[in-house]
This record gives structure tokens, sequence and C-alpha cells, in this order.
């Protein structure tokens, strides 16, 4: 589409219009103008109704007229949702705190929701997984135990997980068990899906690690496999320790892909956070995440914090208008990435797409100066 | 494994399986070492501080320039004057007192530990060791290793004439090798450890303690420049003088120098309370800031410290009662707040900016993790009643701004030398 061809639709750019496109159909260089507004008015409400939001603004001088781009909406470090309350709704409107613990553990981080914001999720991740799976409910394999969507636990990504792709859910097995804390082959519910849906569209969602170490491992050892008449699998998190048993993304997909009697290109790393839940990042067939219409991502050199350029490493920043509720509208993560290109991905899909490049490492005080608190007192 | 970048006074890269025969290669070096007189030592040294100036491939790396002010005669002299009290006992018995002579005898083997916060530290812990005549087997950090051993090719460059005779450069280099190894493996650090007739050890917490550990001889003597904190404090006749924004320069200096990484690096400056308010003191820092040379304000850093940073400043910008003076890089940052504290150092030139209504708010915060305290403290009466306390509560150095990692010993309450040599007597017939 040429910019002649960019026309706004009736009534304008307004967020139900660009959450009901197809996600990946909008050149980059119409977002500005599309999402724009809507983020500025975002940030008007959370200004009014968040003290903290309100003195960040403040404190560096920031007039929300004066915002010219996307690359200059304030974006709020992800570990803040760890320590302020980021709500920018009343809090008679929040029907959901999520607790997200991280990969890492620690204190959890706390996001707020409302009842808007959490539809608005719901029909963003269906718009995405509609890109790759189609319209039609599948089976859902989840490779993890029950327990890991029990309201009892802690939110965590794989938690997070689970519950975002089962929105495409005919049906629910979970594939592994947990026992004394440590996972296994849940063999009675693996024979029930070989047995029983194999004609059928299937697809699946696990940690990658989890994957790898414990159901592949497993998988192998019993001489199973698997064969659907389609299957898609979307995995993500875990990179860290994947690096270190030096495994990477293709042998990964490749095996796998084995193990399922798929193509690798059935099997889709995807890459999200709590913190922006409704929108994941998903490879495409030639390896890229593509960024969908409603979101924008930014990669920011490590030292200036000014955007890189297509093949420079930075922080990875996601944008989003899905919230109304808290602070999601820039949110610098401690992920680095690069941007890989824009519009012009093989696969056809539009906006910029980029790749996960690791987890930050994380500082510890170098060389002979240190804390102040003496040893043993 | 073992990879030897210096032996023998060789400067050849070779793999070794253990210290035998560096051992070996120092103890003869050491040999040579302990008959040269100590001024004929001292004018080699000086000599390589003025080479090192005149070599146009070293003299623009950081921290060379500084290494040839040290170097110079009177510096030296200085320096083994305090921990001597007499330069005269590293070369001879010499009268103490009625009947006794004394001498001060190398330890023999110094094996250092080298931090990987400061490239030249590793070469001032050397001229430390050469100084009390001792040999040198140096754990160096890789990406050190270059920069030192330029430094130390200039030696065998160097002829000193003496009361006659001529010293050459090289008897120095002959005893000192230089070696890297895993200090994660357990077996090497200790065969190291074990070679040592005395221990240098520079580092962290983490790493003092787990070489602190490592079986050594039972004479062996350890020398522990350990985890150390600093800070700043500005009194307010101070902060109303003509003076004050220049030592706002000299603060910004002391804060960019090693990038906060030395244990001397200041991490908070308090400011008593005066006519000028907090923010506009941190606006002129802000200024200093943004005086620094290029070198200095934009220092590489990792990305985990990037976002060490970049959650500091958020946490400060979010905060009731709080603020944050930062560019939009992170060559800089000023966390300014009221709570009389000391804080948890971030580096990268994070600089926690605190208003005190007195100067002795400030003493109760110094324990024996206080290194440096740089103070801007007018009344000479005020200034030395807060030495004082600040030194009786742990402080190892009080110091001025701009002075803060000036390598004067004692350091960190260490008089180095004299813990590096043996004081023996004879006594007269």
């Amino acid at each position: 589409m040429s910019d002649a061809d960019q026309v706004s639709p009736e009534g304008g750019w307004t967020r139900d219009v660009i959450v009901a496109l197809p996600p990946y159909s909008q050149d980059d260089r119409h977002k500005n103008e599309f999402l724009l507004p809507i983020i500025k008015e975002q940030l008007e409400i959370a200004r009014c109704n968040n003290q903290q939001i309100d003195n960040y603004f403040s404190k560096q001088g920031i007039g929300i007229d004066a915002i010219q781009k996307l690359e200059d909406v304030p974006y709020i470090p992800v570990q803040m949702f760890k320590v302020f309350d980021l709500r920018t709704c009343s809090e008679q409107e929040i029907v959901k705190i999520l607790q997200s613990s991280g990969t890492t553990g620690g204190t959890p981080s706390r996001i707020p929701l409302d009842k808007a914001t959490t539809l608005n999720q719901i029909k963003a991740l269906k718009s995405i997984l509609s890109d790759y799976l189609g319209e039609r409910r599948k089976i859902f394999l989840v490779i993890d135990h029950e327990g890991i969507n029990s309201p009892k636990m802690a939110f965590s990504a794989r938690t997070a997980g689970v519950r975002g792709l089962s929105i495409y859910a005919k049906k629910i097995f979970y594939l592994l068990k947990e026992e004394d804390g440590k996972l296994s082959l849940n063999m009675p519910v693996i024979r029930e899906v070989i047995e029983n849906y194999s004609h059928e569209d299937v697809y699946a969602f696990g940690f990658t690690y989890i994957i790898w170490t414990v159901f592949y491992e497993q998988l192998k050892a019993e001489g199973i496999q698997f064969s659907f008449k389609d299957f898609t699998l979307f995995h993500g998190g875990g990179w860290k320790k994947m690096q270190e048993l030096a495994v990477s993304k293709e042998a990964f997909s490749d095996t796998i892909a084995e193990v399922f009697c798929t193509q690798p290109g059935n099997i889709l790393d995807f890459y999200g956070m709590a913190e922006q839940t409704g929108i994941i990042f998903v490879d495409c067939e030639h390896g890229n995440k593509h960024v969908p219409t409603f979101s924008q991502v930014i990669i920011r050199d490590p030292f200036t914090l000014e955007p890189c350029d297509t093949g420079k490493t930075g922080f990875i920043e996601v944008m989003s208008i899905l919230a109304d509720s808290y602070y999601d509208q820039a949110v610098l993560t401690e992920d680095l990435g690069v941007l890989v290109g824009v519009d012009d991905c093989p696969c056809g899909r539009k906006g910029r797409y980029f790749r996960f490049v690791s987890r930050v490492e994380k500082a510890e005080p170098r060389g002979c100066g240190d804390t102040f608190r003496e040893s043993g007192r | 494994m073992i990879t030897c970048h210096l032996v023998e006074g060789k400067f050849e890269t070779r793999l070794c399986q253990g210290f035998d025969e560096i051992t070996q290669s120092v103890n003869t070096g050491r040999e040579a070492l302990a008959v040269i007189p100590l001024d004929a030592i001292i004018k080699i040294l000086d000599a390589l501080g003025k080479r090192v100036l005149k070599n146009p491939e070293i003299n623009t790396l950081p921290g060379v320039s500084y290494i040839s002010l040290w170097l110079r005669r009177e510096n030296l002299d200085r320096i083994c004057r305090v921990n001597y009290s007499d330069k005269r006992y590293l070369d001879g018995f010499c009268q103490s007192e009625t009947n006794i002579l004394m001498m001060a005898q190398p330890r023999g083997i110094v094996c250092h530990w080298i931090a990987a916060n400061m490239p030249t530290l590793g070469f001032f812990s050397i001229v430390q060791a050469i100084l009390s005549k001792n040999g040198s087997m140096v754990k160096m950090p890789g990406e050190y290793v270059t920069l030192i051993l330029s430094i130390l090719r200039e030696l065998p460059e160097i002829s000193v004439d003496y009361e006659g005779t001529t010293y050459s450069g090289k008897s120095l280099l002959d005893a000192i090798a230089i070696v890297t190894f895993e200090g994660k493996s357990t077996r090497v650090s200790e065969k190291f450890s074990l070679a040592a007739d005395c221990r240098i050890i520079f580092g962290g917490s983490e790493a003092v303690r787990a070489i602190s550990r490592l079986p050594c001889r039972d004479h062996c003597e350890t020398i522990i420049f350990g985890p150390k904190y600093s800070f700043t404090v500005f009194g307010r006749e101070y902060i109303e003088s003509d003076g004050f924004k220049r030592s706002l320069d000299q603060l910004a200096k002391d804060v960019a120098v090693f990038n906060q990484m030395a244990c001397s690096s200041p991490h908070v400056v308090f400011v008593e309370k005066s006519r000028y308010s907090v923010e506009v003191i941190a606006s002129w820092l802000r200024d200093s800031f943004e005086r620094l040379p290029g070198a200095l304000r934009n220092q590489e850093i990792s990305s985990g410290l990037s976002a060490k940073i970049i959650n500091a400043r958020a946490r400060y910008l979010l905060s009731d009662g709080k603020n944050c003076v930062a560019p939009g890089d992170l060559g800089w940052t000023i966390l300014i707040d009221q709570e009389i504290c000391l804080e948890e150092p971030i580096q990268g030139k994070c600089i926690f900016t605190k208003e005190i209504t007195s100067v002795d708010e400030v003493i109760p915060l110094v324990n024996h993790k206080i290194q440096a305290v740089s103070i801007g403290i007018l009344d000479p009466a005020k200034r030395e009643a807060f030495a004082r306390q600040v030194a009786y509560r742990g402080a190892d150095r009080i110091v001025i701004p701009g002075t803060i990692h000036d390598f004067i010993l004692p350091w960190d309450g260490i008089m180095t030398l004299n813990r590096l040599v043996r004081w023996v007597i004879l006594r007269n017939n």
C-alpha cells in the first residue's frame, strides 16, 4: 500500500478499529499516525489518575502535547511494576490484579486489569493467534502440568502462556505431571491424545527449557512420537538456560519438529511478558518476530537510549494501546533484541520485525567498590 | 591451565601446568634485586616514569600519566620514608636503638591477585613489591595484561648509575612474573597461593573471601585490599565559598575515574543546608559532569549496568520526594533525596545527593567498610573534629575532592611496604 492508499477508516482510527484489523496488515510508517493520538490520550488519563506517573512526567518536564512520535513517549522500565502501583484508572474499576513472578522469581510484578483492558487483551491475542492458526478452535496440548494453571499458583510466564493460548482451545490436555516438585510425562494423557486425536488439528504450548530438558528427553527415552493432521507449537522462555546447554533455536525447532512429525516452520518461538498480556511476538517461518498493528517495538541503544538502526542490539521497548488500567503504553524491558527489518519480511507480514537476543545479565558491583554494610554485624 | 605472559624477563606467552618453574625463576630474579640499593631502585623507577610518558604507544592509555607522576623520585622517597622511617633499613643493618641493629628483609615471593576494576592497579602493586625488594607473581585480569606488559617492556631499556655502579631495569623485571588463570579453578588457585611468602589480594567481598580461604604457608603474610565504600561531604561555609563550583568539577572527576568501580569512588554526596538548595547544587554538578572529557563521560558499561541505572532513575522519578537529574543517555546520573543514609553503589557515575542539616549527621553512618571520605569543610576546627570522628568510626582516608583516588600510602589504613618486609634484628656484641 502506498502513502496515497492509506485511508483513515470511517469514524477514524479508534482502538476498536485497530484491534479489529488483521494484525500485520499495516505499514510501519503509518503507526505513528494511528497509534500516537490514542497513546497520548491514554497518557493524559494516566497522569490524572496516578501521582507517580504524574511525577515521572513533570520531573522530566515532559508535556504530552509536545510528543511528536512514538519514540518520544516516556517508557517505564518493566521492573517498576514490582515497586510501584502503575494503575491508571480508579481502584473501583479494577477487576483483577495479575501478579507475575516472572522467570527469575523474587518480588512479583503487579498488573491491575479492568474489564475493558482484559477484553482488549483477549481480542488482541485472538487476532495474533488467528494469523498463525486460522479461525477454528483446535485441540490444545500444554507441555506442562495442570497445576500451572491453578488459581493458587503464582502467575508466571508459564501460566500466562497457558491461559493466553487456551482461548483457541476446544479441549486442553496437560502432557506433563508434577510429583514432589519433579516434572515427568503424563503417560495416560499422552496415550489418550495419540489414540484419539491424531486426525485432529492441534496446537501446543510449552516453556522452551521444559520442552527440551523434560518433555523431549523423556519422550526420546520412551521412543514416543506424535503425528497430527496439522500441528503448531508455540514455545517461549528459558533461552538463557538453552544457551548454557548450547542448543540453538534452529536445533530446537528441527529436533522438536521430528517429535511431532511436522516441519520446523511449525515450531514457533514467541516473546511476551505478563506486563503486556494480550500481545505476543511470534516467529514467522523466517525466524522473525512480528509486531502487530496495535503495538510497536523500539530497540534502544544500551548507552544512548536512542532508537537503534536495524542490525544493532539494544533494549527491547514494547508499546501498546490495549490497556486503560495500567501504564503499558511504553515499557522498557530488560531483554536485548535486534531490529531485523521493517515491512519487508519475506513472510509478507507488515510492520517491524525483530529477533530476541538475550536477557540482560544481572550487574553485580565490580571491582573493590562495594556495599557500605559491614559483614558479620 | 596457567598462561604465563612474563617470566625470566621474557615477554612470551606460554602455557604452564604449575608454578614451580615460575617460582624458581622469580626466586633467582629476586636474589639479584635484593642487592640493589633502594636508592638505585628508586632511580630506575623514576626513569621508567619518564620513559612511559614519552612512549606514544602507551602515554595516552588511561592511568599512564598518573603512573608517571607517581613514580617520581620524590614521591617514592616519601613513600619509603613513611613506611620504613629510614630507607637504609632496606640495604643493610642499621642502628635503631642502643645495642640493636635492624634490617628490613623482603618476605620473598609476593603473589598478587589483581581486581578487574582499575587497569593500572597491578602495576602499583608490583612497584610496591619492588620497593620492598620482593619477587612478584601477579595474577592479572586478562584484559589488562597488554597494558601492564607494555609499561614493563620499558624496564630493560633503563640503566642508572648509582655510587659508581650501573644498575639495569632488567634486574627488576627478572623478579616479576605475570600470569593469568581461571580464578574458579580451585586447584590452580591453591597452587598459586602456596607459592606465596606474602599474598596481596585486591577485590570485592566474594573474591577476597574465596582467596583468603585458600591454603597458604604458615609464614605467609596476607594483605587484603578488600571491598570498601567512599563518599563526599560538603559543609555550609564551603558550599557558600567561591571555590565550591570548582570542587564540584573535582567531585565529578572523582565519580568518573574508574567509572565508580574503585573502593575510593564516591557514591553519595552530602551537602549541608546552605543558601543554595540541593536542586541548585545538583544543577551545578550536572554542568560539572557535562564538562568532563569525552573519554570519562562516555565510558562503556555493560547492558546489566545500563538496566540498573535506568531502574534507579525511574524509581527516583516516580517517587514522591525524590528527584533525578540526568542526561538522555547514561553518561551520568544524580539521584536526589532527603534520607540520611549511605546507598548501595550502582556504579556507572550514579551519585546520590542528599541535603543534611549538619555534617555531624553523617558521622554515625561511618563504619569499617568506609575507605575514603572526601570533605569540603572550611573551618579548620570543624574539619578536624569531623575527621577525628569519622576516622575513629572506621574511615581510612579523609581527603579533599579531586584527590580521592590519589594512591598515597597508607592505603586502606595499611602501610603496605612495611607489611611486605620482615623486621630483623642484630644484637651488638
